[in-house]
């Protein structure tokens, strides 16, 4: 853990250093949050019916959304990056050769990430606020623990990928492909339960891990659903963390092992 | 013939891994490769995976390397490009899993310890890309002081300390990019420096120092790394200085064979590659082509003038007797000598030498 916060802290004097890039980053989120608002308020008479058991209004159907989206993104998308940085830099292997345990590594070399997606999502929160979305603060804490188990459900997908970097210096798309998946058939944009969403798009959204995770989030945080309410949701949010992080787990040490028999640890 | 070639190839082979400089048991050993292979799988291009499928070609990098490094010791790794030098260290450093063979540090396996082992290894094998550009120095080090389970109070001290040891104390606020290659290198030894290692891999750690912070450097090393601090240092290297200056004792590898270990000296003996320098007025004197003839000593190398005197160099097989018994025929013969010294091979000769051998031992084989 304290080697972990070591690296956080290091990617977060590192990321100061470049201040236009983090101002901009900032600036962006008014820039989303803007047209979001616009789009939805246009859209509220037609998606109201099939967003009912979720929210009552669409601007805050996809202001949770995106929330979700945000770290579904930083998920698959940092481990990787973070991966294949560090294998072109050899910082990789520096790392490697310390004495810090490989999972302490990869939380350091990430965290900065969460962290800095956590301001996003909160800034992200506050701006919508402002423009009229009600949540229910009652329900933040349950919101925050339904949104790790979300990221937790992700982190198999963002170690296959850092495995297929680590192996064949490649993500396989896999960030890809689960953001496409995620933001077509999680739910994000619109309620998979709308009519005009054919039952063979419905089934598959059921094999997407942020479906039942977006659909418990907003019960808590727009409706104010106990934990309890929103219960079978997340069961099967916890069988994709069990099943899935077993398999990512067993893919990293793996290619971990191939990269370390192949001598290519530091070969971009 | 001389009489380097008409020795037995493989007594001579074998006698390059000199006992007598070989570890004596019983002392507390800080390195051990026990027949430790590696190869690495070929690339190929798109024609040859279709036309075999199949095929998996592999290229040796290390071959049945055994070798023993005492605690405390100052070891060379020599040999030219591609030897396998580095693949050794990154082994040794648990980035690279061996084939074959077992390989211990400080009494720990690299491969089934590999966490105790990274606890008392440093490797100083990454370029500088390797550093955080964007930190200080000192946000560099401290990373890593945290990084090897340093806590408290205790980082602070350790990494002034280590920026003092490598002379980066006054620009320690300074950040990473700013800094020359040279500062980058020292800054590369202090981050292995940090968690007090007992065992130091250095991969040319001099490449990229002007001069005088490589004689520098090499003073460090031997007073402050080795000498005060008692570490067993691990250096492969081309730099002769290096060598001569640090080194207990050396091993030559080529294209992943282990070809020779022992100290520069003992080497270049047992090569039977002893040469000295005649000064003499009469470089032509036929007694000179006669020991020649006779196979005393190697070819002459006449090298040119001193203040009216010509050199000879001669490679002279048989150590310190023939050479005395050389000067006494010159002398006897009525050569005029004004000295006859002892010349130490260069070490790319040196090393050309054994490589050279070691070549000619496999293809008998």
């Amino acid at each position: 853990m304290f080697e972990a916060l070591a690296l956080i802290q290091a990617s977060w004097r590192t990321q100061r250093s470049y201040r236009v890039s983090m101002i901009l980053s900032v600036l962006s989120l008014g820039v989303t949050v803007l047209p979001v608002y616009f789009v939805s308020k246009a859209l509220q008479p037609y998606a109201a019916e099939s967003i009912a058991s979720q929210a009552s209004n669409y601007f805050g159907f996809l202001v949770v959304g995106f929330i979700a989206l945000i770290f579904v993104s930083t998920t698959v998308n940092s481990i990787p990056d973070a991966v294949g940085g560090g294998i072109g830099t050899g910082t990789l292997e520096a790392l490697l050769s310390t004495r810090a345990s490989i999972p302490s590594l990869l939380a350091g070399m990430v965290g900065y990430s969460f962290v800095w997606s956590s301001v996003k999502a909160i800034l992200f929160l506050l701006l919508a606020m402002l423009l009229g979305l009600h949540l229910s603060l009652a329900a933040s804490l349950s919101g925050i623990l339904i949104l790790i188990m979300i990221v937790l459900a992700h982190i198999p997908f963002a170690l296959m990928a850092a495995s297929l970097v680590l192996a064949f210096r490649t993500t396989g798309q896999i960030p890809s492909i689960v953001m496409i998946a995620s933001g077509l058939l999680g739910g994000v944009y619109w309620s998979m339960s709308a009519k005009i969403i054919p039952p063979w798009v419905h089934a598959l959204g059921n094999y997407v891990p942020l479906a039942p995770g977006l659909r418990a989030l907003r019960q808590t945080l727009l409706n104010g659903a106990s934990l309890a309410t929103v219960a079978p949701d997340l069961m099967l949010l916890l069988g994709f963390i069990v099943l899935l992080n077993a398999i990512g787990f067993l893919m990293f040490v793996e290619a971990l092992r191939y990269a370390r028999r192949t001598g290519t640890l530091a070969q971009y | 013939m001389s009489g380097l070639a008409a020795r037995d190839d493989a007594a001579a082979f074998s006698a390059l891994n000199d006992s007598r400089s070989t570890p004596a048991s019983g002392k507390n050993l800080a390195v051990v490769l026990d027949g430790i292979s590696k190869s690495f799988p070929v690339r190929r291009t798109w024609g040859e995976m279709l036309r075999h499928p199949g095929l998996r070609p592999r290229a040796p990098v290390l071959q049945n390397v055994s070798l023993a490094v005492e605690q405390g010791e100052f070891f060379g790794l020599l040999g030219p490009n591609g030897a396998g030098k580095t693949t050794l260290f990154k082994m040794l450093a648990t980035l690279v899993l061996p084939d074959e063979g077992t390989a211990t540090v400080g009494g720990y396996d690299v491969v089934a310890e590999s966490s105790k082992v990274r606890s008392v290894l440093a490797p100083v094998i990454a370029d500088e890309r390797s550093l955080y550009w964007r930190l200080t120095a000192f946000q560099n080090l401290e990373l890593f002081a945290k990084l090897q389970g340093m806590r408290g109070a205790a980082i602070k001290a350790r990494v002034n300390e280590v920026l003092e040891v490598v002379g980066l104390s006054d620009t320690k606020e300074k950040i990473v990019a700013a800094f020359s290659s040279g500062m980058k290198q020292r800054l590369l030894i202090a981050r292995a420096l940090v968690a007090s290692p007992r065992v130091l891999l250095l991969d040319e750690p001099t490449r990229s120092l002007d001069p005088i912070s490589a004689r520098g450097f090499r003073t460090f090393l031997r007073d402050e790394i080795s000498g005060r601090q008692g570490c067993t240092v691990l250096l492969a290297t081309h730099s002769a200085d290096e060598v001569l200056e640090l080194c207990n004792r050396v091993a030559v590898l080529d294209r992943g064979r282990l070809l020779a270990t022992g100290t520069t000296t003992s080497l270049a003996r047992d090569l039977g590659e002893e040469r000295y320098a005649l000064f003499t007025r009469d470089a032509s004197h036929p007694a000179l082509a006669a020991m020649v003839q006779r196979g005393m000593v190697g070819a002459l190398n006449v090298r040119g003038d001193e203040d009216g005197w010509t050199r000879v160099d001669m490679e002279v097989i048989g150590g310190m007797e023939r050479a005395a018994q050389i000067v006494a025929t010159l002398v006897e013969q009525g050569v005029v000598v004004a000295r006859f010294e002892k010349v130490p091979l260069p070490l790319a000769d040196l090393i050309d030498r054994i490589v050279r051998r070691g070549a000619e031992t496999q293809s008998n084989v």
